[in-house]
């Protein structure tokens, strides 16, 4: 096996603090800049007196630059310490980590669904893919979008016209994008990103070509995994998991699999985090 | 400085160890870039049963203060796939690696032992400590006598070096060491975890699929030491060594450990804060012997007065 995972200490260029306790961090990182793929996360070391590191998907990546930007919410002790950093101070990174999107049909309509902190993972997708393929991103949120968002200038079949904003990067990107919450926010769907997904296949004359990436909260990624069934798609799910090392030497971080009839534990760091939606356990059909 | 060790009848190339379920099979750290086998002395793969394991439901593991509770549950693929088809990948002239041997069973035990006796592993470790399984492990460890019955069953299948891995988790830890040395232990490990457990109060449930998990991190170090401290006095006298652990993170950890009588330097949890931490522990390790002028670390292990 080749050394290609890197201990680097980054330097946080820019936090910025957002709605809904998020927060964006952009590292200058350039040695995991430079390898990084898209469904990838780096093990972030919160503080030097705690055991555990803090896996946090790759957002946006930028290796000229040797920068990477990364979402965060703060949900426990170790993210609210990584929410306390400041500008110029310096993080130890673990990575880049996992196994990526499988993204290398390009005669493929890749679909992404994001909800929440797992909408950055369908951004690295987006950045990864930009014009080589066709995809659409439906992401959903119930606190306010931590990016900016615009109405959307592409016209997607099946969408209601109310719902009409879109993420502006992903609009210079020229990738169609809609929003989903139940927050009734502007322009957004009122409702699941996944019905909005829903809405949009079946107002696709052909669906065979449609492949379903998706990453967010466990009932959004059933939702995603029905959605697959019903439409019969290949379906590749981003999973969370609390992990020790993060690099596949402890099994801590592991997911029920059904392979060939017969159950296993997989690592999610590095057998994942993106799986197959029929392998799992959880979500197979 | 040359920091190569005698342990058990082997030669380690340093005092360093990896210690067992914290590095998989051998293969996982060295995917990192400035990770080398050559620093430590030697790697211990994850504990082995006879047939596979899957493991414990998750959640396996926990952040805790100073350290973090893990409920693996010995997950392995068996020993037979072991060493049919992970040892012979493994780069056994970069270092030596040793099997954790685990059982339900005396007889588990002592047939995973005869089997690694052929295969390349220099040294077998005994798991009686392990507190996440519901038979063997720690049930075998807090008894002098089951503990003794396990070594000795092991000790008539090889002749290789074998170190029994004491559990923190009961009083009588001096009797257990006498007891499984007198059934033909080469060597300790010492310690392995404390049980513990963490409540999630949203769901009001516990954390750990498992409900409790073995403690680990420099949250136990204080422990670790004091057990070391307590069975010294014996192992010395017997020359069996003692391979240190429980939160060993950095150099000064080290050293604490060598003085109280480590004639070994386990390391587990202190690689998931640190994954490169034994080059900065050699280095240490090499500062402080010139300072204090040792030549030899052996020199310096039980060197504490008190
Ligand atoms: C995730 C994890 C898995 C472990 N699995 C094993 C095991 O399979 N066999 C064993 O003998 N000890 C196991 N241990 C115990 C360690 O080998 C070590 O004895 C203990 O963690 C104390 O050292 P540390 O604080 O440096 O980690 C495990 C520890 C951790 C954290
Ligand atoms: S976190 Fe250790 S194996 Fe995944």
């Amino acid at each position: 096996m080749s050394n290609n995972i890197h201990v680097e200490d980054a330097k946080l260029l820019a936090i910025s603090h957002h709605e809904g306790d998020q927060f964006i961090m952009r590292l200058h990182a350039p040695v995991i800049a430079a390898q990084a793929k898209a469904g990838q996360f780096v093990h972030i070391q919160v503080s030097p007196e705690r055991a555990m590191r803090r896996p946090i998907s790759i957002m946006f990546c930028d290796p000229e630059k040797g920068r990477l930007d990364i979402l965060i919410k703060k949900i426990g002790q170790g993210t609210a310490l990584l929410a306390k950093r400041q500008q110029g101070e310096s993080l130890s990174l673990l990575g880049p980590i996992g196994k990526p999107f499988d993204l290398l049909d390009t005669s493929k309509r890749y679909i992404l669904i994001g909800g929440g902190v797992g909408i950055p993972p369908m951004l690295a997708v987006a950045q990864h893919l930009k014009a080589s393929a066709r995809m659409v991103c439906f992401a959903g949120s119930e606190v306010p979008f931590p990016f900016k968002i615009r109405p959307s200038t592409v016209i997607l079949p099946g969408i209601p016209s109310t719902a009409m904003m879109g993420l502006d990067v992903l609009e210079n990107w020229k990738v169609p994008s809609r929003l989903a919450s139940q927050q009734e926010y502007f322009g957004c769907f009122n409702g699941f990103v996944t019905e909005l997904a829903d809405q949009y296949l079946s107002a696709l004359g052909t669906t065979e070509d449609c492949v379903l990436l998706a990453c967010g909260p466990e009932v959004m990624l059933h939702a995603v995994a029905k959605l697959g069934q019903k439409w019969q798609l290949p379906t590749q799910l981003s999973l969370e998991a609390h992990m020790a090392c993060g690099i596949g030497g402890c099994a801590g971080c592991v997911v029920k699999t059904v392979e060939n009839g017969k159950e296993y534990y997989r690592r999610v760091c590095v057998d994942g985090p993106v799986f197959d939606a029929q392998v799992l356990a959880a979500y197979a059909g | 400085m040359n920091l190569s060790i005698p342990f058990a009848g082997l030669t380690l190339q340093t005092p360093l160890i990896l210690l067992s379920g914290c590095v998989g099979f051998g293969e996982e750290y060295t995917r990192i870039e400035g990770f080398s086998n050559q620093d430590v002395g030697a790697v211990i793969l994850k504990g082995t049963t006879l047939e596979p394991r899957m493991g414990n439901t998750p959640n396996r593991v926990y952040e805790t203060p100073s350290g973090m509770l893990n409920a693996i549950g010995l997950q392995n693929p068996g020993t037979p796939y072991v060493i049919e088809h992970i040892l012979p990948r493994l780069p056994h002239h970069e270092t030596q690696f040793w099997a954790n041997v685990n059982g339900s069973s005396i007889e588990e035990y002592a047939e995973v032992a005869r089997r690694f006796d052929d295969s390349p592993v220099t040294a077998m470790e005994i798991n009686i400590s392990c507190p996440n399984v519901k038979e063997g492990g720690v049930h075998f460890g807090n008894d002098p006598v089951m503990s003794a019955k396990v070594v000795a069953a092991m000790r008539a299948v090889t002749k290789k070096p074998l170190i029994t891995k004491i559990s923190p988790n009961n009083a009588q830890v001096v009797d257990i060491v006498q007891a499984c040395a007198e059934a033909g232990s080469d060597a300790f490990s010492v310690i392995n975890t404390l049980v513990g457990m963490a409540v999630d109060i949203e769901k009001r449930q516990p954390i750990l699929g498992n409900i409790s998990g073995g403690l680990s991190g420099p949250a136990i170090k204080p422990v670790a030491l004091w057990k070391i401290h307590q069975i010294r006095e014996y192992t010395a006298k017997h020359q069996l060594p003692i391979l240190g652990q429980g939160g060993i993170c950095n150099g000064h950890d080290a050293i604490e450990f060598a003085i109280t009588g480590a004639d070994a330097i386990g390391l587990g949890t202190g690689l998931f804060y640190d994954p490169l931490l034994c080059k900065k522990i050699l280095t240490d390790l090499e500062d402080y012997m010139q300072r204090h002028q040792f030549d030899a670390y052996q020199n310096m292990v039980g060197s504490l007065s008190c």
